[in-house]
């Protein structure tokens, strides 16, 4: 049994967060929360979504998992302006999940969860460096990168107390320096690795401009991304393995 | 045979080199062409009656979708009308540049212009084309001549088709033998609902090389019958490296990786190959080092750069800088792979020499990444960067000017598995 009722803007942000990796997914609905966690294809990046029952408003489960398309559930979900109220309920004699939006009712054909790849293990990295910045710091260090070349790299200079964005193309380059004034926290430590900028750029649309964003990086390690959406009943976390350098 | 060692062999003396350009930089072309003229109107019987044997067509470009399409036939030589299709058996058999532009001279271009959509249309100067275009060896035929020869060679700069020679307007054309037409073809034809991809790919498993299939996709003969139209040679020949790729790839998918780096090198035509195969999952990416004097680089005073890349998830766009030879040399690399059943990094790096002093076509980046696996044995290093570090001192471009653009160079995509993140 599952039957909720959420704010369209936060159903979006939350969809959108694992869309950008994804196009299906399985959505766990438990009790004390509901859950996504998935993996893209290419087995480079990967998203792990909670939202508390405290972000809907209502929410009755006794759990299950459910196998979604993400595309049309976002279609649809799109359809409601961002303060609109949209019901979800689960037919589970049918397998389909029933949406409405003020009038609008779609039914949306569920995916068989075990033709979903595996959900992945998060693992515990011991990350050097640990930055706590502005969503909109990352959005124009990502955009000043993506103008010169197709990978970025991320890193803090313990020496300098900085974190930096490096980016160097077939002749340009950009440098983009936060220090701890510009920044809302940081555990200086030494880190340097390269992303590509695909990967980054799909994250960063999710990630909202005004949110508070911890990123955790290391020396040739993956960076993983933390921030809250749904006023702090839900956060998203990213995890995006790198490109290894020569030495 | 480490790397070092591996590298010592392939170099090569530069006298000799010398000597070679000197020998094929030859411009006996505009002689041949003239010879070309008086054996066209030696061939030419009556006003107008040419008869020769077309071993394939030839579809432009220009004022799509009413292209020029032409039977391809040599003016001379016709018994030995095969050897003038391109196709492997030139690498095979040594073809110079010089001997490339000689085929392609002799094989006169007779054509009408044509409006792409023709469905079922298997009468006229349009079904012979068609009739030739699917048949598996050269078709006799009778071609009536409208106007004058044209005797310009066509060199396009793009260098993905060969060079077409001389041409003249066809007012009609006969089939004076049956053409012999293989059943995978016949059932390809025949079936009016599918999808050329498939019908593409499906030829390829019953072993038929791109260059048959881009013949036969030109000629609008697979896909859905009322979608089916003439394919511009040029880009029939991309749409087929790309969708046989495709397929390799895909069947490559969840293979396991190769399980350690080797670095095969081959040179023709002026071109000199380095591909490097690298564990890990699927990335491709094309490096081109373009000498100055060599065709595409006439004015710069340094070498030209340019590079596309592909991730595991392969590309949604056409490629931005390499055009045709992108999706010819990843064909041969994904050819080897599949052959192995693995999967790998793999890095081409293309040094187009000042040899390479006219655009020979594309199927020489295919044939000499292709051979590059078959012919000798490859260096072995350490680790992708490892191989990348000994094989620059032989580019001509620093570490710093490659790694700025080439994806792999600059750092290899890892995957999440590499960190413990299981699923």
């Amino acid at each position: 049994m599952f039957k909720a009722i959420v704010s369209s803007g936060t159903l979006r942000a939350a969809l959108d967060s694992v869309g950008v990796l994804v196009d299906e997914c399985k959505i766990r609905l438990d009790e004390d929360e509901l859950t996504i966690r998935a993996v893209d294809p290419a087995n480079v990046g990967m998203v792990d979504l909670s939202l508390s029952p405290a972000a809907f408003e209502s929410y009755e489960t006794d759990g299950g998992v459910i196998g979604v398309d993400l595309s049309r559930l976002e279609e649809m979900v799109k359809m409601a302006s961002a303060d609109q109220l949209v019901h979800l309920e689960l037919d589970e004699e049918t397998r389909k999940l029933h949406i409405q939006i003020d009038g609008l009712e779609y039914t949306l054909a569920l995916i068989d969860p075990d033709s979903i790849r595996q959900e992945p293990d998060l693992p515990d990295l011991d990350l050097a460096a640990n930055i706590v910045l502005e969503g909109s710091h990352i959005d124009r260090a990502v955009k000043a990168a993506d103008m010169v070349s197709e990978h970025i790299v991320l890193g803090v200079n313990e020496d300098e107390d900085h974190f930096y964005v490096d980016a160097q193309g077939d002749t340009d380059d950009v440098h983009f320096e936060l220090d701890r004034e510009d920044l809302i926290d940081l555990t200086a430590g030494d880190a340097h690795s390269l992303f590509s900028l695909d990967y980054l750029k799909e994250m960063n649309k999710a990630i909202p401009k005004d949110a508070e964003v911890t990123v955790e990086l290391g020396e040739d390690f993956p960076v993983k991304m933390h921030f809250d959406i749904a006023e702090g009943q839900g956060n998203v976390t990213y995890m995006l393995a790198p490109r290894i350098q020569s030495d | 045979m480490n790397l070092g060692e591996y590298f010592e062999e392939v170099s090569e003396d530069e006298a000799a080199r010398k000597r070679r350009l000197a020998r094929e930089k030859s411009y006996e072309i505009t002689e041949y062409l003239a010879d070309v003229e008086r054996q066209f109107d030696d061939a030419v019987q009556g006003d107008s009656l040419f008869g020769s044997t077309s071993p394939s067509i030839f579809v432009g470009r220009s004022s799509y979708p009413n292209v020029s399409a032409g039977l391809l036939a040599p003016v001379s030589d016709a018994e030995h009308a095969a050897e003038y299709e391109t196709g492997p058996h030139w690498y095979r058999s040594g073809y110079t540049i010089s001997d490339v532009f000689q085929a392609r001279t002799n094989l006169l271009n007779s054509n009408q212009r044509t409006n792409v959509h023709v469905a079922d249309e298997w009468d006229g100067f349009t079904g012979v084309q068609r009739e030739v275009a699917i048949a598996d060896r050269p078709v006799d035929v009778e071609v009536g001549l409208d106007g004058p020869l044209d005797v310009d060679l066509d060199i396009t700069m793009e260098d993905v088709s060969s060079p077409t020679g001389p041409r003249a307007t066809a007012e009609s054309a006969e089939l004076t033998e049956n053409p012999h037409v293989p059943r995978a073809v016949e059932k390809t034809l025949s079936d009016d609902d599918w999808r050329a991809e498939g019908a593409m790919t499906y030829l390829y498993n019953r072993g038929f090389d791109v260059y048959d299939i881009n013949t036969i996709l030109s000629a609008g003969a697979l896909g859905q019958t009322r979608q089916r139209k003439l394919v511009p040679t040029r880009w029939s020949i991309t749409a087929v490296d790309d969708t046989v790729g495709e397929f390799l790839r895909g069947s490559i998918r969840n293979a396991p990786s190769v399980d350690e780096t080797k670095v095969w090198y081959n040179e023709y035509l002026g071109n000199r190959f380095w591909v490097v195969v690298a564990p890990g999952d699927w990335e491709f990416e094309l490096v081109e080092l373009k000498a100055p004097g060599s065709i595409w680089n006439w004015k710069q005073g340094d070498y030209l750069v340019a590079a596309d890349y592909e991730n595991y998830e392969g590309r949604t766009g056409y490629v931005e800088e390499t055009a045709g030879a992108y999706y010819a040399a990843r064909l041969g690399a994904l050819e080897h792979l599949a052959d192995e059943g693995r999967q790998a990094k793999v890095l081409v790096v293309r040094h187009v020499t000042e040899d390479y002093w006219g655009p020979a076509g594309v199927w020489q980046v295919r044939e000499t990444v292709r051979n590059a696996f078959s012919e000798g044995d490859p260096g072995v290093a350490e680790t992708f960067h490892d191989a990348v570090n000994q094989l620059t001192p032989r580019l001509p471009v620093s570490m710093n000017r490659l790694r700025r653009n080439s994806e792999m160079v600059a750092g290899l995509q890892s995957s999440l598995a590499d960190w413990g993140v299981g699923g």
